[in-house]
């Protein structure tokens, strides 16, 4: 690819990102409210399993958009809602740092 | 660009099925594969679809996901190898799982190639190609 090309990718890859960003975002609420109900000690087995699913779409796609660091706190937020984030001590705390921090990310990004 | 069956240069552009759930995925790998590689690009958003349309199309290659709901990618793989119409068709798998013991078990499936997501727009279509023998 030319230069040229390369940047009509890019502004290809922009619109996408504008395209999607509400499904984004919509995974980190996902993310965040299974957070706050583990905290509080409510997480449903349903909440964990939306959890999983957002965590593992998240990981897949923001590094195809260069936020590769989102890729690895997604990637942590779905191995600790595979295992049982309720038998884990610290795992209410860094989740909801995940999410926080996800958020963060994907609200910062371009 | 293809071989006719003669060995000689085509300037038919290759043909990819893409099989992804997931929309964004699904939409930027496409755009990737026809902006940077200038391929043609079917897509579907499930495994039945995917079955019925690559034998509907006759892709040259299949970008299959791993997780999907319902069918997921290895079942899916399974079914197009026992069609006879699409059991040719050289696939590769896209997946987002990244434990060795996830790799070894979609290895032993018999796909062309495992490539892991996120990928890089700019070199998912080098990456497919370079696995495939098209370069």
């Amino acid at each position: 690819m030319d230069a040229k090309e390369q940047q009509l990718m890019a502004e290809a890859l922009d619109r996408m990102w504008a395209k999607f960003l509400p499904q984004l975002t919509e995974r980190v609420d996902v993310l965040e409210t299974a957070a706050t109900a583990l905290s509080a000690g409510r997480l449903t087995l349903e909440q964990r399993s939306a959890a999983h699913a957002a965590a593992h779409k998240l990981a897949g796609v923001l590094g195809t958009f260069s936020l590769t660091k989102g890729t690895v706190l997604a990637r942590e937020a779905e191995i600790l809602y595979s295992a049982e984030p309720e038998n884990d001590a610290a795992a209410p705390v860094r989740l909801t740092d995940i999410a926080r921090q996800l958020r963060v990310l994907i609200e910062q990004y371009k | 660009m293809r071989h006719n069956g003669r060995g000689e240069h085509c300037v038919v552009p290759h043909r990819i099925l893409i099989i992804d759930d997931e929309d964004d995925i699904r939409e930027v790998a496409a755009l990737s594969l026809e902006t940077v590689a200038g391929w043609e690009v079917m897509v579907a958003n499930s495994g039945a679809q995917g079955l019925v349309r690559a034998a509907q199309y006759l892709p040259d290659a299949i970008l299959l996901d791993v997780m999907m709901p319902g069918m997921d990618g290895p079942t899916t793989f399974r079914e197009l190898r026992k069609n006879p119409v699409t059991a040719r068709i050289p696939v590769v798998l896209l997946t987002a799982k990244v434990q060795s013991s996830d790799q070894r078990r979609f290895a032993d499936l018999g796909v062309e190639a495992i490539l892991f997501k996120p990928f890089d727009p700019m070199t998912l279509a080098t990456q497919i190609a370079s696995a495939l023998g098209w370069d």
